[in-house]
């Protein structure tokens, strides 16, 4: 028994304990992917450079792993020291080896017979902690499980999912707690932003995204309709460890078409909060599309540079909105120092000085039908961007020529249930597994675009045949990987936008690739359809 | 807004149709259920399906009588219900009346129903459909037909009579892009021509008029066109006006299998 007792030793030492001080340095173990964003500054941007423009067209599948579900697979996973852990749809959690792809364990939890989802039973991660995964779950709970085994640690109900909120988002974690909050901005929640203790599960503090009464920002809510006002979460955000504070999009008001019912801005929905880390106290709050009417979620990664803005060294965050602008904000401050629209807008004609957009008149939904650029799933949305410090170019995925006919009428709110006030028609299916394209590019196709952020200007676009729900990757060689829903998966000069390498994986790619070194090789891993697959370089003889 | 979806905007039709209809084997299909049913659907499915049900962005039409994951009522029940891995429909956590109504209501918006008031002769119209050659093109569920323009052997539960009939006699006024063309040239110099079966960055795949599928490379071609137009000829003064009403019969009597209209139970 001795020697057994040894043998674990020696076992359990290999596996590093993942700090947060490695999470808040994750640039210099560039090996790893140890957050949903790759960083806590959420650049998507790797160290890596063994892959490299002269050498990308040799890619090699190295291996796939399938999945157990016909859901939609929007997750981004990690990888800790050949590790790789992901989330499958609708509410697994699972370990592989990332060399091989062998799993080594699976936590499946099972699914309630009814989920209270807008748009599919998806999950778009976990975080990693120590010795401890955490995973949000599509019945309301934050689950922490133990990484060697997969087995529950603790869980925490943090919402009632029968009263139309979900958990999707990979949760981010700060120092010794796990941020997170719920989805159901079409079922007329009640959104916030919740940090747990990371190692009882206990809550810390709650940041209300719509104010309640007494709260700052309340009065932006006419009548009672703060009740139903939605603000959801459902994509993770960013954190700055020297303002050590947390940077969060957050979602579109309820109902989504019937924007009569809620007279005023109503926050901080289609807004970015930045809260202090410890206790999750509001800092600063700029919002995007004030009193929306058209569902344009801010939802959207955070993405924090330091950049020259002006000549002077800037602590940026950049931002490509569902709402067609792009913009970038002084992220100590909030302040808002420019933005642009990155493609076809008609809903606004610009912003003003203070950054709030002036809304065209005649645009808003109606019983008819009104057509707005850009559509429902917006100029962007919800995979990541890129920056590279390299290149110091923003890189996203974009929509263009795309719009939507936007439809209102009245709704009254029934707990749990739909609750969005109008429908919105598209030439373009929102959402889409199959691979036929029939329409013609007036209808709308997708772009990779690298923009300026000093100027907000096109620097170079890879144009696709279909819309895109796929993130960007960029690395150290300034390669740049991305997919689509054509099925594609591809690698472009980050610099120019040539395209480098393709590969065509037969199913939509809805997640944001990622790379990893395992024993000193590169990986470069993305799911498409219902399958990871893991490219790699020859290995020499 | 396309003109495809502006053809479903017919006010009325729901009243209409619930006339016809035959929905007596649902537990809850009253007129009032029709009429419940209707405003449920409004509240929990025309976000994506549309008011009409005529479909959306998120969603497809749920007014042709066909029905991708089963038309039976206890399909559609358990669809409504439990959802459709993999796609944006969610389970719905309605009750078993409301679940009910809902199925009422999407019976009476059957697009085919229309057919019961096609003015025309259908036995006549079959026999203008064999005089005039249309299975030289088309397929009209007999197991004969061409296979180059629409399969019309369900055509009935798809389009209202205004659109069969404007079809016929203005077949370019709505071409689906189901039905657009290629025109392209090689590097070589040479002229392909097809139907436009997919199409993605790299590729065009079409299916040449001898029934050949073919791959286009668009690094390998010079130049292509898509052709937006139909290559049916119009048969506006070729055919009497009784002849076109009762070809527009024939055509909207063929349906799908009753059962996937709810009205055997």
């Amino acid at each position: 028994m001795k020697y057994a007792a040894v043998v674990l030793l020696t076992a359990a030492s290999m596996q590093a304990q993942v700090t947060f001080d490695r999470l808040a340095a994750a640039p210099s173990e560039p090996q790893n992917w140890l957050t949903y964003n790759g960083n806590v500054q959420s650049n998507h941007f790797s160290g890596l450079d063994q892959i490299k423009p002269e050498n990308v067209a040799n890619l090699d599948l190295k291996w796939v792993s399938q999945v157990q579900s016909l859901e939609k697979f929007e997750a981004t996973p990690l990888v800790i020291d050949g590790v790789m852990y992901v989330t499958e749809p609708p509410n697994t959690a699972v370990a592989l080896d990332a060399r091989t792809g062998r799993p080594y364990w699976r936590y499946e939890r099972p699914v309630p017979d009814a989920t209270f989802v807008c748009c599919g039973n998806v999950n778009r991660g976990l975080a990693i902690l120590g010795d401890s995964i955490f995973m949000g779950t599509l019945d309301g709970y934050l689950v922490a499980l133990d990484a060697s085994t997969g087995r529950v640690k603790w869980e925490t109900k943090v919402v009632d999912y029968t009263q139309g909120y979900s958990l999707t988002v990979a949760p981010l974690v700060v120092k010794d707690k796990v941020v997170i909050g719920p989805a159901g901005g079409e079922r007329g929640i009640s959104g916030f932003l919740a940090a747990y203790d990371v190692k009882t599960g206990k809550e810390v503090w709650r940041f209300h995204t719509i104010p309640q009464p007494g709260e700052p920002g309340h009065q932006s809510w006419g009548g009672d309709s703060w009740k139903t006002g939605g603000g959801s979460i459902w994509v993770t955000g960013s954190y700055d460890p020297a303002a050590n504070l947390i940077y969060w999009g957050i979602g579109n008001p309820g109902p989504d078409w019937n924007p009569t019912v809620r007279p005023g801005d109503n926050l901080y929905t289609d807004s970015v909060v930045a809260l202090d880390a410890e206790s999750g106290k509001l800092k600063w709050h700029y919002q995007f599309t004030p009193h929306d009417e058209w569902d344009f979620d801010s939802v959207q990664v955070p993405v924090l540079a330091d950049i020259t803005w002006r000549g002077k060294p800037t602590k940026a965050m950049l931002w490509g909105n569902r709402n067609g602008f792009f913009y970038v904000l002084d992220r100590t401050t909030g302040q808002f120092l420019m933005g642009k629209p990155f493609m076809k807008v008609t809903w606004a004609s610009g912003l003003d000085d203070a950054g709030k957009p002036v809304k065209v008149p005649g645009k808003s939904p109606s019983i008819a039908g009104t057509d707005v650029y850009p559509g429902v799933q917006g100029g962007t949305n919800w995979y990541a961007p890129s920056f590279s410090p390299r290149t110091g170019l923003f890189y996203l995925t974009t929509w263009e020529d795309y719009h939507t006919t936007y439809f209102t009428w009245d709704q009254k709110y029934e707990a749990g249930k739909s609750y969005t006030g109008g429908s919105a028609r598209s030439p373009i299916p929102s959402l889409r597994r199959e691979p036929f394209i029939k329409w013609g590019p007036e209808w709308g196709y997708g772009v990779v675009r690298a923009l300026n952020p000093a100027t907000g200007e096109k620097v170079w676009d890879y144009k696709m045949m279909d819309v895109s729900d796929a993130g960007i990757l960029t690395t150290a060689s300034d390669v740049l990987f991305s997919g689509n829903r054509e099925g594609y998966f591809f690698a472009l000069d980050a610099k120019t936008g040539k395209e480098l390498w393709k590969r065509y994986l037969g199913m939509q790619v809805a997640n944001s690739p990622i790379t990893y070194t395992v024993d000193g090789a590169q990986y470069v891993s993305v799911a498409a359809g219902h399958a990871i697959f893991t490219f790699g370089l020859p290995r020499s003889k | 807004m396309s003109a495809r979806w502006l053809l479903f905007f017919l006010p009325g039709l729901a009243v209409t149709q619930a006339q016809h209809g035959s929905i007596a084997g649902l537990p809850f299909s009253t007129p009032q259920d029709v009429a419940e049913g209707q405003q449920s659907f409004k509240s929990q499915c025309a976000a994506c399906h549309g008011l009409d049900a005529s479909g959306g962005s998120v969603a497809p039409s749920l007014v042709s009588g066909t029905f991708k994951h089963g038309g039976s009522d206890d399909a559609l029940f358990a669809v409504i219900t439990k959802g459709v891995p993999g796609t944006a429909m969610s389970a719905f956590p309605l009750g078993g009346k409301e679940t009910w109504q809902i199925i009422a209501f999407l019976r009476s918006m059957n697009i085919s129903k229309a057919a019961g008031k096609a003015p025309g002769d259908a036995a006549k119209g079959a026999r203008v459909y064999a005089a005039n050659n249309c299975g030289r093109c088309h397929t009209n569920g007999t197991g004969s037909g061409g296979f180059f323009g629409p399969d019309l052997s369900t055509i009935g539960s798809h389009r209202l009579l205004d659109q069969i009939e404007s079809s016929i006699v203005d077949p370019n006024a709505e071409v689906t892009p189901d039905y657009w063309s290629v025109t392209a040239q090689t590097k070589a110099g040479q002229t392909v021509t097809g139907m436009r079966m997919n199409e993605d960055m790299d590729s065009i795949q079409i299916r040449e008029r001898n029934g050949h599928l073919r791959t286009l490379m668009k690094a390998e071609l010079n130049k292509f066109e898509i052709v937006r137009t139909s290559p049916m000829p119009s048969f506006k003064g070729k055919l009497s006006a009784t002849e076109l009403q009762d070809l527009v019969a024939y055509l909207a009597s063929l349906r799908e299998p009753a059962a996937t209209e709810g009205a055997a139970k």
